[in-house]
């Protein structure tokens, strides 16, 4: 797990990656119980994040929505889902990048002052998986997904990039990263 | 920065000189005479100017512009010659504008100017009209190497020194600044007298809402006829009120014709300070000189001047004297280039109606 | 609508930041938005106290939006420019991508014209001996890129509004990762770009380049012959018509 401090936002923002999750299913049932403070997370459906900025970058605007009191949804967890997805609809987001029942992959969020080892132990008692260095992101991500939800297919940059990967995978992080950080202002 | 220090081109003089100028580029008839003294100073020795005004609602044609200033040529340079006390035979020269202008009118004047440079043998010197404008405002305010806003009737440029030429930076893309001011106070039907733009920057005072309007700015370029038209439309809206009746609580949403003086004087001044400003940062410069007609609008002396004074620096302008047309800045202008040699013998003694300020060559500056 | 005014976190953000220039338009900062961060560059666009606050909120927020737009379009269509970070609309605030690099007008070393302040460009300071072996490209391969990059930007419709050597950058070779063989010449500030499919829009785009080449860089005429050179051969077939309209304008 790591942490990082937004200190203008007076928060900090914990993020674990977890791999082989076995307990996807059980984990969207309980998101919405009455049990909030156990699941209070954001959990991110790895495969449709590309980096480690794409996810950051998320978690910045939720907590610029959330400082500026123009959140889109009910908790700055779920505005993070809702930041990662291109369109306006809610439920679309929360099904596409919120944890679903075949999901393996999983990046946990808490964003809250917390201690590190609080967090990490919460996380670890409700997630069942092995906890990964965030970095091994990279491996997981569906890039075939990440095209299509972010509607790359027709872009000519990413067609002409088509047969060299790490080119390729480069020029949509860079896309991605760009959609998430102005989805306030998309056209 | 390195500043550039070349000491100025202008001969110190043993005695003082004397030059007449005449303007009519549109609709303002001016004679003026200068006299340049020994110790490098300039004294305004007269500046009398009269104005062809037109009925409300209307504009002002070349012809009858024209006609204007052939009856009032001999009366302007009558009192403008008594005023100073000196007589025709001291003058070293005669200033009349070659350009940019109304053809009719500009030629109306050059043929007095050759006239009396015939009678008198003195030589002539054509001028360029907005190059007039920049001398005396530099004259006058003693800006030292401004950034320059000729906002009139006829031009909208943005000019800076540079290399014995003032520089065109930006301009308009359609029309003037003035034309676009004056032409919204003949669709309102404001008075011409003393000046549609006068009218206008009155009512605008009386205005409250900021009714949204186009604002167009390229680069350093803007575009104003949209903005007119835009403005122009509101006058058949629903919601507008052209007698500026008081507002009731359910007439929030409605305008007055203030309302949009008000609203189309914001928008294009915002824009025209801009540019101004984008000029600036890119020359690197702290002075912003504002000349022409439209420069004698308080409100935008006003916002130009928080805006230099967000940057450090200062606004410079002048009052209705020098900033709308007159004979006076001829005469400086013209002087200014005689000194340096420069003469326009009778038979080049031509007008031309397109004139740009950076096809002139500035030999009196280092 | 609610007058620009930065908000709390905002103001903390910009605290927290270094100021590196102040244009017309904007200050901009280099800052981080959380610990441990890449730098990104923040470009705020402060109110202006000239214009009337609720003009001058409704411009900022459109030039905010505007220039997002303008850079994503660009990056969808390959067309070399810093990636978008952040967005901050009511407080005026965008923050892209940081490019470690010299502008284009510094590695050509201006003219004596050139001696002013220009926006975001604040290089005058700096006592760093950058030139162009440093960054293992001559001259004419850097125009060469200069007029591929504007070429592919037109293509996409995309006009800049405002290309001038001082708005593209050339990233430091050390802060690239080779293996990706990105791009290394970087489109700038597109504050003012807008999209337009007409010839007109693009030949002046092209003609407000030759007029800063002409001003900035003295002798500059075989400098924007090889920018223009390699504009047409990316063009291709749409050059005809911009060149005959650029030819036209002069």
């Amino acid at each position: 797990m790591e942490s990082f401090a937004y200190p203008h936002f007076s928060s900090t923002v914990h993020v674990a990656l977890f791999n082989n999750v076995t307990n996807a299913a059980r984990l969207r049932a309980r998101i919405g119980d009455a049990e909030r403070e156990a699941v209070n997370f954001a959990f991110v459906d790895a495969r449709l994040v590309t980096s480690v900025l794409h996810i950051q970058t998320a978690v910045t605007q939720a907590l610029l929505a959330a400082s500026q009191n123009t959140l889109r949804t009910k908790t700055v967890h779920s505005e993070v889902l809702w930041a990662l997805n291109p369109s306006n609809n809610i439920t679309e987001a929360l099904r596409r990048y919120g944890v679903s029942d075949d999901s393996t992959a999983l990046l946990v969020i808490r964003i809250d002052p917390l201690d590190f080892l609080v967090v990490q132990d919460r996380m670890g008692s409700v997630v069942e998986g092995t906890l990964a260095p965030i970095l091994e992101l990279a491996g997981l991500t569906d890039w075939a997904a990440v095209k299509k939800y972010n509607k790359l297919n027709e872009d000519p940059v990413i067609n002409e990039a088509q047969n060299d990967p790490s080119r390729e995978h480069h020029l949509i992080d860079n896309i991605v990263v760009s959609i998430v950080a102005m989805k306030s202002v998309a056209a | 920065m390195p500043k550039r220090t070349h000491e100025s081109p202008l001969k110190s003089t043993d005695r003082p000189y004397l030059a007449l100028g005449l303007e009519g580029s549109a609709n303002k008839l001016g004679a003026g005479i200068i006299r340049h003294e020994v110790d490098g100073s300039s004294t305004v020795l007269s500046n009398v100017r009269h104005t062809y005004i037109t009925p409300p609602g209307e504009g002002f044609l070349p012809r009858d512009t024209a006609v204007h200033h052939r009856q009032w040529a001999l009366k302007v340079i009558e009192d403008a010659v008594t005023i100073s006390s000196v007589s025709m035979h001291d003058l070293d020269c005669i200033c009349y504008t070659k350009g940019p202008g109304m053809g009719a009118p500009l030629q109306s004047v050059a043929l007095v100017a050759r006239t009396l440079s015939l009678l008198f043998n003195k030589p002539l010197v054509g001028v360029n009209h907005c190059v007039g404008h920049i001398e005396m405002g530099r004259e006058i305010t003693g800006a030292q190497n401004p950034v320059v806003l000729y906002v009139s009737g006829g031009n909208t440029q943005i000019i800076a020194y540079s290399r014995q030429c003032y520089r065109i930076f930006g301009e308009t893309l359609d029309i003037a600044v003035g034309n676009c001011l004056d032409r919204f106070a003949r669709v309102i039907n404001l008075s011409n007298d003393p000046s549609p733009g006068f009218n206008i920057e009155q009512a605008a005072k009386k205005g409250k809402r900021l009714v949204p309007l186009p604002y167009s700015t390229k680069g350093m370029d803007v575009s104003l006829s949209g903005i007119l038209t835009a403005t122009e439309a509101l006058t058949y809206d629903k919601r507008y009120r052209p007698n500026d009746s008081p507002r009731n609580g359910d007439d929030e949403d409605c305008f007055t014709s203030a309302d949009l003086c008000f609203s189309l004087q914001e928008t294009v001044f915002a824009m025209l300070v801009e540019i101004t400003e984008r000029a600036m940062a890119h020359i690197g410069s702290k002075e912003v000189l504002l000349v022409g007609g439209v420069g004698s609008n308080v409100r935008l002396q006003e916002m130009m001047g928080t805006m230099a004074e967000e940057r450090g620096g200062k606004v410079f302008a002048t009052d209705e004297r020098f900033c709308i047309d007159n004979g006076i800045m001829i005469a400086q202008a013209g002087l200014l280039s005689y000194r340096m040699g420069f003469q326009t013998p009778i038979k080049m003694s031509t007008c031309t109606q397109r004139y740009r300020t950076d096809e002139v060559h500035v030999a009196w500056r280092a | 609508m609610a007058v620009v005014a930065a908000s709390a976190s905002t103001t903390a953000l910009l605290n927290s930041s270094t100021l590196i220039s102040q244009g017309a338009e904007a200050k901009v900062y280099r800052s981080s938005l959380h610990t441990g961060s890449v730098p990104i560059l923040l470009k705020h666009r402060f109110a202006k106290q000239y214009r009337h606050p609720t003009l001058d909120s409704t411009l900022t927020r459109s030039r905010v939006v505007g220039e997002a737009r303008a850079l994503l379009r660009c990056l969808r269509c390959g067309v070399s420019v810093p990636g978008v970070r952040f967005v901050d609309q009511a407080s005026g605030i965008l923050g892209i991508e940081w490019i470690e690099g010299r502008t284009i007008r510094f590695l050509l070393g201006s003219g004596d014209e050139g001696d002013g302040a220009h926006d975001g460009d604040s290089e005058e300071d700096d006592h760093d001996v950058d030139s162009l072996a440093d960054y293992e490209v001559s001259k004419d391969e850097l125009m060469n890129m200069v007029g591929t990059e504007i070429a592919k930007m037109h293509l996409a419709d995309i006009i800049h509004g405002d290309l001038t050597t001082s708005n593209m950058m050339l990233s430091h070779p050390s802060s690239l990762n080779h293996s990706l063989r990105i791009q290394k010449l970087v489109l700038i500030d597109f504050g003012l770009a807008y999209t337009s499919i007409l010839v007109e829009d693009k030949a002046v785009d092209l003609y407000v380049l030759e007029r800063a080449f002409a001003s900035t860089h003295p002798a500059s005429e075989p400098l924007f012959a090889s920018v223009l050179d390699a504009y047409k051969r990316k063009m291709g077939k749409d050059w005809t018509a911009i060149g005959r309209r650029l030819e036209d304008g002069k």
